[in-house]
């Protein structure tokens, strides 16, 4: 069976635009959680998100020579971490226009981040507006592949919070089993009322910085991004930079609630089991986890005992979502990246505000940026619908 | 090799527990309807909070996991999951002003929502994804489950599709021009192609195994493209079937998504064009109405001529060899995203 690599990245969040911006945030300690200056919803001023402080005009602008109407701000975030990973991996327009390219992006909001227009289109009798075509899951990933002119699978993952952490698992398997030959993967979200308005129905959003694994969290922030990977098989990597091999993955449902995660941490725990027998490795060969850590009472709990039946005391862990808020259809693949550039850079990104640890476990995370010498790095995404899933990635 | 060994199909026509086809039911305002059955195995309390994405999907796949209890994962294409609770909770944030809101729309609303709820009902705590690509979402969870079957051929899923018609997402999708601006029976639909077709929803569930043993039919093979360019769908749709042993290998039987719109018909054309004199050409739209994952009724058809050997006279639009063996499926939603998938019987 043939080794997965990564060869390409691009990221964009609240901590930069850049795979290099994200990473220097991520070394200087510098959090993206802001107040809302762009996003127009009656929680501005009131709930701190993870906004990336560049407005949508002005993305679109950096994009298109002509403009497109029908594009919306998730869909700008998918053009601009795609190229980035796109250029980064050197892929060149024939192979982006051969039919064993994949492409495979995930979502949650889709283009529902324009939650007043999609009101009103559905109400709306005589004529709609530009964005008819674009609010579903699927017109993300459509962006991608006209731009691209990609003619391989393409598939659009949406399985809430874990989404583009299966998308980065199906495209390897797209590739191991002969149904591409390199695949583009990641997700994107933007902030949208209706994610905001339905977090905060559930009572699980911080009006405060969130503090994931302390014992005094109050909740999530919400974020947005996207991130994309480039999966290549090794034998057709010829020389390329290679980040990291993609060694292991896990799916599993823990099968108990429809919006909180099961006391024992079921789901989680086998999802990283799974990962770990498919890399064919051991708990103690990880050498750093990138934790779902959203900083909700349910999550932090729940994740923390699942690690302690796992590993028992866990290796060195964190949270980057105290850095970008939870950009939740785009966290799998953003937190891969960092994963990525971690394990690539030999160093440990901690997690923010972080002060006493949860009395059940005790477990107390990564505080503060090092340099450490590691093999095998594990990130978990867990979602609403009880949808987990774990990637590990290893020193080529 | 994934083969088919169980199906239920909900949609406007009589498709569940005894299928009928010999009469069929007429579509209503450019609209064909699902006939839910009354549902026994979903709790009452369960049952009143599930919108009906979510309803049809337990309701169609629990029958299913009386028989197979814990299959190796569940996997399920839907464009738009529950489209409903998605704009109820759209209308509480805009007529309250983002004030203080009840979750359950929300939560039930996520594309995911139906796989979730079949796993959470039936205590799997195996793989569990959702495919949400528009016109080749059930084509993906199709791929997806096809993958594991080869990877691990001992393996049993629970594989399906749904999507719902809402007000809501029929008038987004009238805006944006797919369906027909006069009212049009589904028994006309082909009389006079024009600009757009109807809408229509359902759910398919299937249980289905790498092992041929009790199984019906069986998938050899399946690819998708995305292109608006004809010739270039009628190269790809060549190179695969050359690819899986034609023309020594034909199908016996093309099941086409043509759904009476004028736009389309070029493409379908070329792909009737493609097999043989004597291959039997079927259409289904006319029963299963247009959705994203319409596509599943085309599956869902095939699957019940390899089990029963007879074709339907109303999707017969040219009758050919009568021994069906292989079928050719090519589905394509709104010109951009086409689907080639052959099938064979057990």
């Amino acid at each position: 069976m043939s080794r997965i690599m990564i060869t390409g990245m691009g990221v964009i969040s609240a901590i930069g635009t850049t795979l290099k911006e994200n990473r220097d945030s991520l070394i200087n300690e510098r959090g993206g959680i802001t107040q809302l200056e762009f996003y127009p919803t009656a929680y501005a001023g009131r709930l701190p998100c993870g906004e990336i402080k560049i407005s949508s005009a002005a993305l679109h602008k950096s994009l298109f020579t002509y403009p497109d109407p029908t594009i919306t701000r998730s869909g700008l975030l998918v053009l601009h971490a795609a190229e980035e990973a796109i250029k980064d991996s050197g892929l060149t327009q024939e192979q982006l226009a051969s039919t064993d390219t994949a492409l495979v992006g995930a979502t949650t909001v889709g283009g529902m981040c324009l939650t007043d227009e999609l009101f009103s289109d559905a109400h709306e009798k005589i004529s709609g507006s530009p964005y008819t075509s674009s609010y579903d899951c699927a017109s993300i990933t459509l962006v991608a592949q006209k731009r691209f002119g990609i003619l391989g699978e393409i598939n659009t993952i949406n399985t809430a919070c874990s989404s583009s952490a299966n998308a980065i698992l199906y495209g390897a398997r797209l590739i191991r089993q002969g149904f591409a030959r390199r695949a583009i993967v990641g997700g994107a979200d933007s902030l949208a009322k209706f994610t905001i308005n339905g977090f905060n129905a559930l009572n699980i959003l911080s009006y405060g910085l969130c503090a994931p694994f302390d014992r005094d969290r109050r909740g999530l922030n919400l974020g947005e991004g996207a991130a994309f990977l480039v999966l290549e098989k090794e034998e057709d990597v010829n020389g390329k930079k290679i980040y990291a091999e993609l060694s292991g993955y896990g799916n599993s449902n823990d099968a108990f609630h429809p919006s909180s995660i099961s006391l024992e941490g079921e789901g989680p725990y086998l999802s990283m089991k799974e990962a770990l027998e498919r890399a064919k490795l051991n708990a103690g060969d990880i050498g750093y986890i990138n934790a779902h850590g959203t900083g909700t009472e349910n999550n932090d709990e729940t994740e923390s005992v699942s690690m302690q039946r796992l590993f028992g005391t866990p290796p060195p862990f964190a949270s980057t979502k105290s850095f970008t808020g939870h950009t939740l259809g785009a966290s799998g693949a953003i937190e891969a990246v960092y994963s990525v550039m971690g394990l690539a850079h030999q160093e440990l990104y901690p997690s923010l505000q972080f002060r006493e640890p949860i009395p059940a476990t005790g477990f107390i995370p990564v505080k503060h940026y090092r340099k450490q010498a590691f093999q095998h790095i594990m990130s978990n995404s867990f979602g609403f619908g009880g949808n987990c899933s774990t990637l590990i990635f290893s020193k080529p | 090799m994934l083969y088919i060994h169980k199906s239920a199909c909900f949609s406007a026509q009589q498709t569940y527990s005894e299928t009928d086809l010999s009469v069929i039911t007429e579509s209503k305002d450019n609209r064909l309807k699902v006939k839910e059955p009354v549902y026994t195995d979903i709790p009452p309390g369960t049952l009143r909070r599930m919108g009906k994405a979510v309803r049809m999907s337990v309701g169609s796949a629990l029958p299913l996991l009386k028989e197979f209890p814990q299959p190796d994962g569940i996997i399920i294409g839907t464009a738009n999951g529950g489209m409903e609770d998605c704009i109820k909770f759209l209308n509480q944030i805009i007529e309250y002003r983002e004030g203080l809101l009840t979750p359950g729309n929300f939560v039930q609303s996520t594309s995911n929502a139906p796989a979730a709820q079949i796993a959470m009902i039936t205590k799997n705590k195996k793989y569990n994804n959702t495919h949400t690509h528009r016109g080749l979402a059930f084509e993906n969870a199709l791929l997806d489950a096809f993958m594991l079957l080869k990877e691990n051929p001992d393996r049993t899923y629970l594989l399906g599709s749904v999507d719902e018609i809402s007000d809501y997402n029929f008038n987004i999708d009238r805006l944006d021009g797919c369906f027909r601006d006069e009212i049009v029976s589904n028994k006309q639909l082909f009389d006079h192609p024009a600009a757009g077709t109807i809408a229509g929803e359902g759910s398919l569930m299937m249980i289905v195994s790498g092992q041929p043993s009790g199984a019906f039919a069986a998938v050899d093979a399946l690819q998708t493209i995305h292109t608006t360019d004809e010739r270039l769908v009628l190269k790809t749709l060549f190179e695969f079937l050359h690819k899986n042993g034609f023309p020594a290998v034909a199908p016996d039987l093309l099941i086409t998504g043509e759904n009476g719109d004028a736009r389309l018909e070029k493409y379908y054309r070329n792909a009737e064009s493609l097999v043989p004199r004597g291959t039997a050409i079927a259409r289904f739209k006319h029963l299963s109405g247009e959705y994203s994952t319409a596509s599943s009724f085309g599956f869902w058809l095939a699957t019940e001529i390899l089990r029963t050997g007879k074709i339907p006279e109303i999707v017969l639009k040219k009758s050919g060899k009568t021994d069906i063996r292989k079928i050719l499926i090519y589905n394509n939603y709104r010109g951009l995203q086409h689907a080639f998938v052959l099938l064979s019987a057990r």
